[in-house]
């Protein structure tokens, strides 16, 4: 093994920021990050509609969102990827390649975090919001203040986890020839020809890293008073 | 756009069955071989044994918190490095970028099931092992007919939802080259420009492969709880 023959300043640099000082392309860890954080925010937000519509009054609303949950877990993501990259250039509109596995993880993760959304709302005593109701809270106000914090801390875990899958899906960029990780770390072992070893256990060493961080730091948040000291200054 | 479904019939639907068959194997292979390492680990998690449990440790949460996708190439690209030579040169006879799909998501896919395996176990009240102990069952006999029915019925959905992330996961393999489903699409979008019809048969059988598998999940876990009392099913809250 002769790592310090592989990851010299320069194929480390390329690694973690792509050739963002040379050309201001940005790459490697930093497009993942950047594409997992993105596809984390949108698809949470995406989710809690979803999520929400599950259990609404309306039945088209259900049906709808049921299909929706059905259809984009039961279909691997690699084939949303493509879809999302190849489909739309039919008609003459080529998304870019960060779009298209922004859209397709997105749509991905949505379905998934629907269904944990709609078990951290069931998980709230029903009784809660009727005693909501009975002290004068509308139907919105004893969703807003009664069970969307009790939710909240009940879905934090199951969330977390289908963070760190997020982040590990944004890898299956690199089969369309987005620049993130794993194809900055394919193209240095390309040019090494003679290192995988090396190169690859040094890419599962920092998904790993990067996972078990956000692992940490979600876990953090489930302290539910540190969270409150935190974020609500309680 | 024109559409001609036709084209389905003929050669390209023998491509997309040919890739079925692969990813059905692939599947099959990565399933069998996940158990075999997600069951044992899983049972010594559970037992937690003093030396081995930071092994089991560190695999899965290695495992776990890897893109399968990357474990794929790692182990395909260093294969020739890090095995043997003999043991190399009769893989790559049989088809070497097959095996190393299926050792790496079976790696990847056992970490899962350990984890599922160990929550089972632990959901079974320690009395009832100590019960049957005392009742004059050795352990291995306690562990399988007082345990593992208990376990298993915690175990099983989730159990039955990594065998459809298997059957999805599989379209990894294209990375490199095993000509399963997801590769055949692509290999018909780039020679016979046919994309868009293709990948929509290919999309309509992973749907229906991974819809029956968890339709089978249902039923199955729905007879092996046909003796235990339901669950009160929690109330929504649109019934206010």
């Amino acid at each position: 093994m002769e790592f310090g023959r592989v990851w010299t300043a320069a194929n480390w640099e390329r690694l973690l920021v792509g050739d963002l000082f040379n050309h201001g392309v940005i790459g490697g860890l930093l497009m993942t990050l950047l594409l997992g954080i993105a596809a984390i925010v949108l698809s949470t937000l995406l989710g809690g509609i979803v999520g929400v519509l599950r259990d609404s009054p309306r039945r088209t609303l259900r049906a709808a969102s049921a299909i929706y949950v059905q259809a984009f877990r039961n279909v691997p993501l690699l084939i949303l990827v493509f879809w999302a990259y190849f489909f739309p250039a039919v008609f003459g509109l080529q998304l870019s390649k960060f779009t298209s596995v922004l859209i397709a993880l997105t749509l991905f993760t949505a379905a998934y975090i629907a269904e944990i959304v709609r078990g951290g709302i069931r998980s709230v005593e029903p009784g809660h919001v009727e005693a909501a109701r009975a002290l004068g809270l509308s139907p919105f106000e004893a969703r807003l203040y009664v069970v969307l914090p009790q939710a909240f801390f009940n879905m934090l875990p199951a969330l977390a986890g289908r963070y760190v899958v997020a982040i590990k899906n944004t890898s299956l960029a690199f089969l369309i020839g987005l620049a993130d990780l794993t194809e900055i770390g394919k193209q240095i072992g390309a040019r090494l020809m003679t290192a995988p070893v090396e190169v690859y256990l040094t890419l599962l060493l920092v998904y790993f890293l990067v996972n078990r961080g956000l692992s940490l730091l979600l876990r953090a948040l489930e302290d539910r008073r540190r969270f409150n000291r935190v974020f609500l200054r309680i | 756009m024109h559409l001609d479904w036709t084209i389905l019939w003929g050669n390209p639907g023998l491509l997309i069955l040919q890739g079925l068959l692969v990813t059905l194997q692939l599947s099959g292979l990565t399933l069998l071989l996940a158990f075999l390492i997600g069951f044992p680990v899983g049972v010594l998690r559970w037992l937690s044994f003093r030396t081995l449990e930071p092994l089991c440790w560190l695999y899965v949460e290695l495992a776990r918190n890897t893109p399968p996708v990357v474990q794929i190439l790692f182990w395909y690209f260093s294969a020739s490095y890090i095995l043997p030579a003999p043991l190399f040169l009769g893989l790559r006879e049989v088809g070497y970028e097959f095996g190393a799909a299926v050792v790496a998501l079976a790696i990847y896919h056992g970490a899962f099931i350990v984890e599922v395996v160990r929550a089972g176990l632990n959901s079974v009240s320690t009395g009832q092992l100590d019960a049957a102990r005392a009742l004059g069952l050795g352990f291995t006999r306690a562990l399988a007919f007082i345990i593992a029915p208990q376990a298993g019925r915690i175990a099983l959905p989730p159990l039955v939802n990594e065998a459809a992330s298997i059957v999805k996961n599989t379209s990894l393999a294209m990375a490199i080259g095993v000509a399963e489903l997801t590769y055949q699409y692509r290999h018909i979008d780039a020679f016979l420009f046919r994309g868009v019809e293709a990948l929509a048969a290919v999309t309509l059988i992973y749907a229906v492969v991974c819809l029956s598998i968890a339709g089978f999940g249902h039923l199955l876990s729905a007879r092996l709880s046909r003796h235990v009392a339901r669950r009160e099913a929690p109330l929504s809250l649109t019934s206010e």
